[in-house]
């Protein structure tokens, strides 16, 4: 691939470098915390020196996703001699109750230039009812990520981030387009996958062959397509449906391609998480040779934090295996092996080694976790009754080394208490931007106190609810973390379009 | 597919003389190193800590530039920055903290090696700041080079495959990487302005041995990190590019106060180049009543909120006309138009999902519309400007628009009419909801190709800012970044092209010229009447008796005294000036006016026929009436100059000249000048 000259890129590049080269850091520490999700933040075992201006971590994710959570925080590291581009290793066992930590080191690769980079996001939807996949499905999902992150990497374009399952987005009837104040409320997750791509503003032939052919997987393989609005002043959350979901073309698909899979929601599953230098590609190896195994993928949340890549997948264990495996942690090759024993369905022919991307990367595995699926939705008829989980979305931007982004999110958890009967963080992440500032997003799940089944009544009350704890948090900050409250910058919304308003009260 | 956004100009301009090739030229002619360069590891942080701010100076909030036109061809700046610490993040301030001391080393500006002038930089109070040596600069530079390499080389995917040339340079054969880093730390520290060729010892030796292992792995390694079909065009080979021909200019700020003014005087400005004989002989030869036109071109980071540029003249030089125009949307419509293009050559494939066309055609549509409100805004500013004017360039001399309904507006796109007018309609209908499915409007295919040739050929992304300053002597003009950036992640420089018409506007010189020669044709009409006693010797063949003055002495000091005063009135400045290019016909008018009535004394004083006497007094009447003229027409010039709408430049964007329908030629200005670093 030829680049474009410009002074955009090698700024890029004397940023990443300038960073990387500061004056003791010349790697990134993290931590790995996986666990189940009880609703409360998994504390990390190793919690960064806070004394120490540098020990703040510079980024943080999280996701959690049918009782299970893990989350990934870095802060840069002085270390910088150890073999191999990352170390990844169990901390020391103690602190919470099943929960399992890894901590490690890795190199940045100064290389991988993303920041100039244009997004396309895509939402893709592997069904309409209510969440809670099969053995098969998980299958015909991972060979979803497969396909979809392969098109990306054979245009050299770095996955920026990849989740499932997600919020889907109600299809809007032309009457309703506008401010969304009359869009109907969505539900907190579905069978809805949500990647974002890094595509170079000026090689948009390599975008438009992307999107035609992300059109033309949706049509064989009959999932809904949709695609970030890229018309001026549009912003994140704001959807441009390419197709819709094609159900019975989904069902013939999956049951041709997977036709032994078994027609069963998995009790169990572990969680794998890779972790490597950031290059393109990565996901569609991985995934790819898991899927060769015959493993799927339930959940997965990837994300690149400091220029290294975390790919989260939550793999369904094997209804026959009765055994359960203590937490590991190595390197990919020896892992494979250990998965396909534990969730893999083809046992032939597998494990033989291959040279591929990530032979250099780590794995941690946890050991095998009890699932637990949502058990209602808007579209499961549980309107009725009124208990109906709904996502509420939040932005925020704060002075670094003021409030770490567990502690924040535990107040947003807090705030939105005496409204809610349960408020889960379904998903977070920070990272460290330019002018020392912290920036996140979250999707938060919550269960209202009030039930009702009136549509517009419920609007009504996440509105007040995210309005009052909103006004809230931004009270508390200002004590909690010595931040002065003019530079806190905070927004909570039951709908994501509405984060990026920079209104009176943000 | 690879985009010059700057013209072929950008690296690459030669073969041979790139970045690259001076650093393997480098390679080839230093000797191989025995030993390791060792650079602090603290140095190779700042350095490129200094390199990474440089080239962004999002620290540097505000900027100005005061310049004075010191006489023709030199041209001095004064730049001011606002400079705002608090934006530099905490672990970029810990590299650059001063040792030792609470203050940081900031980089304020980048200029050019060419420029070699001390430069004193002053704060807010008058105090002098201090700054790095460019010795010391240069090595920080050279120590952030040898750490990039190294870090490139350790992220390479080869660096872990034993008997590739990178795992051997980053484990076996070190001296390979040493020759390599070496190279870099002389090509640095010498410096290689642009357009220049490298002269190393090798052209003047015969007959040298052809390989060295050690140079042939260091060039093998070079040619991996970088390869050569896109060798010229990493960003590595950039920043090496601007690190040899720029010097960094970087100041020592203290910590106690964190938002600063600075002030220096940058390196003086020649003009870059003079404009062809000819047309110059021609405007000093006719009566075309001459102005004198610079242009002033520069490169401000992009993330300056406002850039002030203002122009200071002597007094008697009035700024007839001052217009700034940066391309700060040059990078969004050049992405426009590729992405026009590549739509163009897929309609075919991209109309079999129909949903995808439509969204690709109404992102192209909303960020036309943008554009057109946009140059709107523009060309309102410049109607106003023009209205503003001392003498104003009357409301009348805009055409009215165009209204245009949406069919229409589709079809002149589709032609390639990427006027103003057609933008700004298509803005209208785009906002009123007028061009929903356009996927199935005729656009899609070869139409869109037009767009985008007409978007190129019009220059839409070039804005205008005009001059708000009231004085007639000076100008200025507030460049504002859009509060909605359309390209948000580059950082490529904004290119501002300033144009500027000098002129000598009333009281002129002209009007005192214009007077003396109508006083002196009076002064020879009246002796030639009184010394024929009535004025049929103007008309009449018929020889005058008497016309030889019996008392010529007293004519003699008329004609000689009363032309002499009245030069002697006329303040004529020094031909080296701007004043004296401007004044230089009208000069030459006075001194003809004068010779003539100098003349005729002569002519007075020896001549004593009547006949001769006769015809030439009426020969000189002639002259003076000719000269007259001359300054009439002079009159006319000045007058279709200032009625003049739009600045006769190649640098005014196309769609402005279009807007007020100038069909005349560019010309060349009269003098330029370049402050873009990177010359």
């Amino acid at each position: 691939m030829t680049r474009p000259t410009n002074s955009t890129k090698s700024s890029e590049l004397a940023r990443i470098a300038a960073e990387a080269a500061g004056t003791h850091f010349s790697s990134v520490q993290f931590t790995l915390t996986h666990g189940p999700a009880n609703g409360s933040l998994p504390t990390p075992i190793i919690d960064p020196d806070k004394e120490d201006p540098n020990g703040w971590p510079t980024d943080f994710c999280h996701f959690s996703v049918a009782g299970l959570s893990m989350s990934m925080s870095t802060w840069p590291s002085a270390m910088s001699a150890f073999s191999g581009r990352v170390q990844l290793g169990p901390a020391d066992p103690a602190g919470q109750h099943d929960t399992y930590s890894y901590f490690g080191h890795a190199v940045p690769n100064p290389g991988f230039l993303n920041q100039s980079t244009r997004k396309v996001e895509v939402l893709i939807t592997l069904g309409t009812a209510h969440w809670s996949p099969t053995y098969r499905e998980s299958l015909m999902q991972a060979l979803v990520i497969e396909k979809l992150t392969g098109l990306a990497a054979e245009r050299d374009a770095p996955v920026l981030h990849l989740h499932t399952p997600v919020a889907p987005v109600p299809l809007s009837i032309r009457a309703e387009r506008g401010d969304g104040s009359n869009e109907r409320l969505r539900d907190a997750i579905a069978p809805c996958l949500r990647f974002s791509i890094g595509v170079d503003p000026q090689m948009s032939e390599a975008r438009l062959d992307f999107e035609t052919e992300l059109a033309a997987l949706a049509e064989e393989y009959g999932f809904g397509l949709k695609l970030n609005d890229q018309r001026f002043n549009r912003v994140r959350g704001e959807w441009f449906t390419i197709r819709g979901f094609d159900r019975e073309r989904y069902r013939q698909a999956r049951g041709r391609l997977f036709p032994d899979a078994p027609v069963l929601t998995p009790k169990r599953a572990v969680i794998a998480s890779l972790v490597g230098p950031s290059r393109t590609g990565t996901t569609a190896a991985a995934v790819a040779a898991l899927r060769e195994r015959g493993i799927g993928v339930l959940a997965a949340s990837i994300s690149s934090m400091r220029k290294t890549t975390f790919i989260n997948l939550v793999l369904p264990v094997n209804a026959d295996d009765p055994q359960t495996h203590p937490q590991w942690s190595g390197g990919w090759l020896d892992a494979l092996p250990r998965l396909s024993a534990t969730a893999g369905h083809r046992r032939h022919g597998a494990d033989q080694p291959d040279d591929s991307l990530i032979d250099d990367w780590k794995v941690a595995i946890s050991p095998a976790m009890r699932c637990s699926y949502p058990p209602s939705s808007r579209q499961t008829g549980a309107t009725f009754t009124g208990r109906v989980p709904y996502p509420i979305w939040l932005w925020w931007q704060l002075p670094h080394r003021t409030v770490d982004t567990p502690t924040l999110l535990a107040e947003v958890q807090a705030a939105m208490q005496p409204h809610a009967r349960r408020c889960e963080i379904a998903y977070a992440q920070s990272r460290l931007c330019r002018g020392d500032v912290v920036r996140g997003r979250a999707k938060l799940i919550v269960m209202l106190s009030q039930e009702h089944r009136d549509h517009a009544a419920v609007q009504r009350l996440l509105t007040d609810a995210t309005e009052a704890a909103q006004l809230r948090i931004r009270e508390r900050l200002p004590a909690l973390g010595r931040v002065d409250p003019s530079k806190i910058r905070l927004r909570l919304s039951p709908r994501e379009r509405w984060l990026t308003y920079a209104g009176i009260s943000d | 597919m690879t985009v010059h956004l700057r013209g072929p100009s950008a690296v690459a301009e030669r073969r041979g003389d790139g970045p690259l090739d001076h650093l393997r030229t480098m390679i080839r002619a230093l000797p191989v190193p025995t030993a390791p360069m060792t650079f602090p590891s603290r140095e190779a942080a700042l350095g490129l800590a200094l390199m990474d701010l440089s080239f962004r100076l999002d620290h540097l909030p505000r900027l100005s530039e005061h310049l004075t036109l010191m006489d023709r061809g030199h041209m001095s700046r004064t730049i001011s920055v606002d400079v705002d610490v608090d934006v530099i993040s905490g672990r970029l301030r810990e590299t650059l903290q001063v040792p030792g001391d609470t203050a940081l080393w900031v980089p304020v500006s980048r200029y050019s090696r060419t420029d070699l002038a001390p430069v004193v930089i002053r704060d807010s109070n008058g105090e002098v700041v201090p700054r790095l040596s460019h010795r010391d600069a240069n090595r920080v530079t050279a120590a952030a080079f040898v750490k990039l390499l190294f870090m490139l080389i350790n992220a390479h995917d080869d660096v872990s495959a034993p008997a590739t040339p990178i795992h051997q340079l980053r484990h076996t054969h070190q001296r390979s990487r040493w020759l390599i880093e070496a190279a870099i730390t002389e090509l640095i520290m010498v410096g290689a302005p642009a357009g220049q060729r490298l002269h190393t010892p090798l052209d003047h030796a015969a007959g040298l041995q052809g390989s060295h292992p050690v140079r042939d792995l260091a060039l093998t390694g070079l040619e991996a990190l970088f390869p050569t079909g896109e060798g010229d065009l990493v960003p590595f080979a950039r920043l090496l590019q601007l690190a040899v021909r720029q010097y960094i200019l970087v100041a020592q700020l203290g910590l106690d106060r964190p938002r600063r003014f600075l002030t220096w005087e940058a390196p003086l400005l020649p003009a870059q180049r003079h404009p062809a004989r000819w047309p110059n002989l021609a405007k000093n030869v006719l009566p075309v009543n001459r102005e004198f036109v610079v242009e002033y071109e520069t490169e401000i980071p992009r993330s300056v909120k406002a850039y002030h540029l203002t122009l200071e003249t002597r007094q008697e030089i009035s700024v007839r006309r001052f217009l700034m125009s940066s391309d700060v949307d040059a990078e969004f419509v050049e992405v426009l138009a590729q992405d026009l293009e590549s739509v163009a050559r897929r309609a075919d494939r991209l109309g079999s999902h129909h949903k995808l066309l439509e969204l690709e055609m109404q992102g192209i549509a909303s960020r036309l519309a943008e554009l057109g409100r946009r140059r709107l805004v523009d060309l309102a500013g410049y109607e106003a400007y023009l209205a503003r004017l001392p003498i104003p360039v009357g409301p009348g001399s805009s055409p009215p628009p165009v209204r245009l309904t949406a069919e229409r507006v589709l079809r002149e796109l589709s032609a390639g009419n990427c006027s103003l007018d057609v933008l700004a309609a298509f803005c209208a209908h785009y906002a009123a909801d007028g061009l929903q499915h356009l996927a199935k409007s005729g656009l899609p295919g070869p139409a869109l190709r037009n767009i985008a040739a007409g978007l190129r050929a019009t220059q839409v992304g070039r804005d205008v800012t005009c001059d708000n300053d009231p004085r007639e002597h000076g100008a200025h003009a507030h460049w504002r970044r859009p509060s909605v950036e359309l390209s948000p992640q580059s950082t490529e420089p904004v290119r501002v092209f300033a144009f500027m018409t000098l002129a000598d506007e009333a009281p002129a010189l002209i009007e005192s010229i214009t007077r003396m020669v109508a006083g002196l044709a009076l002064v020879v009409l009246g002796i030639g009447t009184l010394l024929s006693g009535g004025i049929s010797w103007l008309y009449s063949s018929e020889i005058p008796e008497g016309f030889v003055p019996d008392q010529a002495d007293a004519v003699v000091a008329v004609l000689l005294l009363v032309p002499g005063l009245l030069l002697a009135r006329l303040d004529l400045p020094s031909t080296k000036s701007v004043l004296g290019q401007l004044h230089k016909f009208q000069r030459t008018l006075a001194a003809a006016s004068v010779v003539v009535t100098t003349a005729l004394a002569i002519v007075v004083g020896t001549v004593d026929s009547d006949r001769e006497m006769t015809r030439l007094f009426q020969l000189a009447l002639a002259v003076l009436i000719v000269i007259l003229l001359c300054c009439l027409s002079e009159f006319y010039a000045r007058r279709q100059h200032r009625s003049s709408s739009v600045p006769r430049s190649a640098r005014v964007p196309r769609w402005l000249r279009d807007a007020r329908r100038a069909t005349r030629a560019t010309v060349e200005p009269d003098d330029f000048f370049d402050a873009r670093g990177e010359v």
